[in-house]
């Protein structure tokens, strides 16, 4: 359990990443995928190349003025804007994350725009934050009438999708979304970062993080992202492994299932590549247990040897070898 | 892929059939998607023997999502919600399925730009995540039609997803009719697909027929009749084939003939393998029609490809 739960340290960002495969039959290259991600004219699309091809879109800002979700269903209302951006790694898995931070304390009544316009990605609350109930109840999930950072996140997912000109909407295989929905909030002075990861159905994940302070939203965000995309992986390769008819006499049917993971998921496995070195320690619990790094190195190898099985299956056939 | 179930009239049996058509390709390892675009009268929940999910459904359902009144419609998996023992341990190298259901809420719609936008960007999320979408549209030149007509038309959005029509009907004058009228008429779907910008040789290509509750005259009880019954229905049949190719609504065109099923008649749902031998409920014939129709859905070399 994170120690979130011992005392009311402010809450410092909550948002949600939702991961899945760009639609497209072949990964796009860099060109077209700064074309995909440029969301906004006025600012330039973020590309890096080490140790994987990463391209971020520009930040855009929503802005919302409606009540927060609270488990104890206290009516907080909130003013600001919520960030949101997508980004591609490999050109294969698109991620869009909608997220926001909140100050320690909020104003007294509500503020003009131009108050908080100069803040963006923040929501300012009026009046008292009962920060726990809006932990749990951010993680409990959207309710009707309160702020839905998760569309936020689907109408930038949806926007991209429209771009008929660059998607062909033929992918080379289907996998299930995910959606990571996460909190942080800070730690105590002298304490180590913690979490706490659950795996929902439908594709939801929660996580629950305990920063320490000074250290900015956006590494939490960049953990986030990260920790989706793995999961996402994994989740993906996991389901497509799970009951592979290997004893078939047919091969072309396991061959129609490896394949694609071979040519579009096997190389975008790389933990740690963006994440706050503050932060590895979030993700080395991970490793620990259940060890995901683990997990994918025996579905990769997995996948690698069935396929040279069927190699060496295919050249016996061949007539005149035996 | 997208499919299309469409129908003349109610009653034709088209949502009870292509939520087996969705069954059977789960069965068969695709991941399927059933959206109950049926707006009148939402029936996929009693297909898939789901009771709870109307009540659920109210408010955040396809029409309340469409509406934008909900966010993200509600999605249902089947194996997991489902009351029907037979469809609750999910079969081995089965796929996904799942349903997004409709509701009753609200009024009627009035077509716009929002609607289709929302329709658009709901279907272009589950082509990404599932290999078959089966949406059950409104019987007759419903609104539905024209909202997925207008979303697969060239500046719909939708144009580029590979979509295949099927229009169900009964096997009576009247019903060969106005499936004829439904798919060529000038009131139809090819025409009202022309208007909004689709090739009407292409859409006209992309849509056959499913016969649905067709009496065998081969087997009981319709072979036991008297001789004279017996002949009156062949000769029946056989005027029915005549005016079924004239409209093109003829055997060429025609996808599957599910024959008149007992169960089917009595409730709306799922004919599962154990209904067929274990119970000996369902007809093996049945059975066998719904394979059939699953296989040729996605067998590309009878479909006029795109």
């Amino acid at each position: 359990m994170s120690r979130t739960g011992r005392d009311p340290h402010p809450v410092i960002a909550c948002g949600e990443v939702r991961t899945c495969l760009l639609p497209t039959r072949d990964a796009l290259d860099e060109r077209a995928a700064v074309k995909l991600l440029r969301l906004r004219p006025d600012e330039r699309v973020r590309v890096s190349r080490h140790p994987n091809r990463y391209v971020v879109s520009p930040e855009v800002l929503t802005g919302v003025d409606c009540p927060l979700p609270t488990d104890t269903g206290a009516r907080v209302r909130a003013v600001g804007t919520v960030g949101s951006h997508a980004s591609l790694v490999e050109g294969r898995v698109i991620q869009a994350t909608a997220s926001f931070s909140l100050p320690a304390v909020g104003t007294d009544r509500r503020q003009a725009w131009s108050y908080y316009l100069v803040r963006p990605g923040s929501l300012v609350p009026v009046g008292q934050l009962p920060q726990r109930a809006l932990v749990r109840g951010f993680l409990l999930g959207h309710r009707p009438g309160r702020l839905d950072v998760g569309s936020i996140a689907e109408s930038v997912l949806a926007r991209i999708s429209r771009q008929d000109r660059i998607l062909d909407h033929d992918p080379p295989l289907t996998a299930a979304d995910t959606r990571l929905r996460w909190t942080a909030v800070r730690t105590a002075a002298g304490e180590e970062p913690s979490s706490l990861f659950t795996k929902g159905e439908d594709g939801l994940r929660t996580l629950e993080l305990s920063l320490p302070s000074g250290l900015p939203p956006t590494a939490a965000v960049g953990l986030c992202e990260e920790l989706a995309l793995h999961d996402w992986l994994l989740t993906t390769v996991a389901d497509k492994l799970d009951g592979l008819p290997t004893g078939a006499a047919d091969d072309r049917a396991v061959l129609r299932v490896l394949r694609p993971l071979v040519d579009h998921l096997l190389h975008l496995w790389m933990p740690r590549a963006r994440v706050d070195r503050v932060l590895q320690t979030v993700w080395n619990q991970l490793e620990e247990t259940p060890g995901y790094s683990r997990q994918w190195t025996a579905h990769a190898q997995r996948i690698r040897d069935q396929l040279a099985l069927r190699a060496i299956h295919l050249r016996d056939e061949v007539p005149g070898r035996r | 892929m997208l499919v299309f179930a469409a129908s003349d009239k109610g009653g034709t049996g088209r949502s009870v059939t292509s939520a087996n058509l969705a069954y059977h390709h789960a069965l068969d390892g695709s991941d399927v998607c059933f959206l109950d675009f049926d707006f009148g009268s939402p029936t996929a929940a009693t297909v898939f023997d789901l009771p709870d999910v109307p009540a659920e459904a109210e408010g955040t359902g396809l029409h309340a999502y469409l509406r934008g009144a909900a966010n993200e419609p509600l999605r249902i998996d089947v194996w997991s919600r489902t009351e029907h023992l037979d469809l609750r341990d999910r079969p081995a190298g089965s796929g996904r399925l799942v349903l997004v259901p409709g509701d009753r809420s609200g009024g009627e719609f009035v077509t716009g730009e929002e609607h289709l936008h929302r329709c658009v960007d709901l279907i272009l999320r589950l082509h990404r995540e599932f290999d078959v979408i089966v949406v059950d549209l409104s019987a007759g030149r419903s609104y539905a039609v024209d909202l997925v007509l207008a979303a697969t038309s060239p500046r719909g959005g939708l144009a580029g997803l590979k979509h295949r029509w099927l229009v169900f009907h009964r096997w009576t004058r009247q019903h060969v009719a106005a499936a004829a009228e439904l798919a060529f008429g000038p009131r139809g779907i090819v025409q009202a697909g022309a208007a909004m910008g689709h090739e009407p040789d292409v859409l006209r290509a992309a849509i056959r027929f499913v016969r649905a509750a067709v009496p065998d005259l081969e087997s009981p009880p319709w072979s036991h009749v008297t001789p004279a019954q017996y002949a009156w229905m062949r000769h029946c049949d056989s005027t029915l084939e005549t005016l079924a190719s004239t409209r093109g609504v003829g055997r060429t065109w025609t996808l599957a003939s599910i024959p008149l099923e007992p169960v089917l008649q009595w409730q709306e749902r799922l004919i599962t393998i154990e209904d067929v031998y274990d119970r000996q409920i369902a007809n093996q014939a049945t059975w066998d029609a719904l394979i059939g129709l699953a296989q040729q859905l996605t067998d590309d070399t009878l479909w006029g490809e795109r």
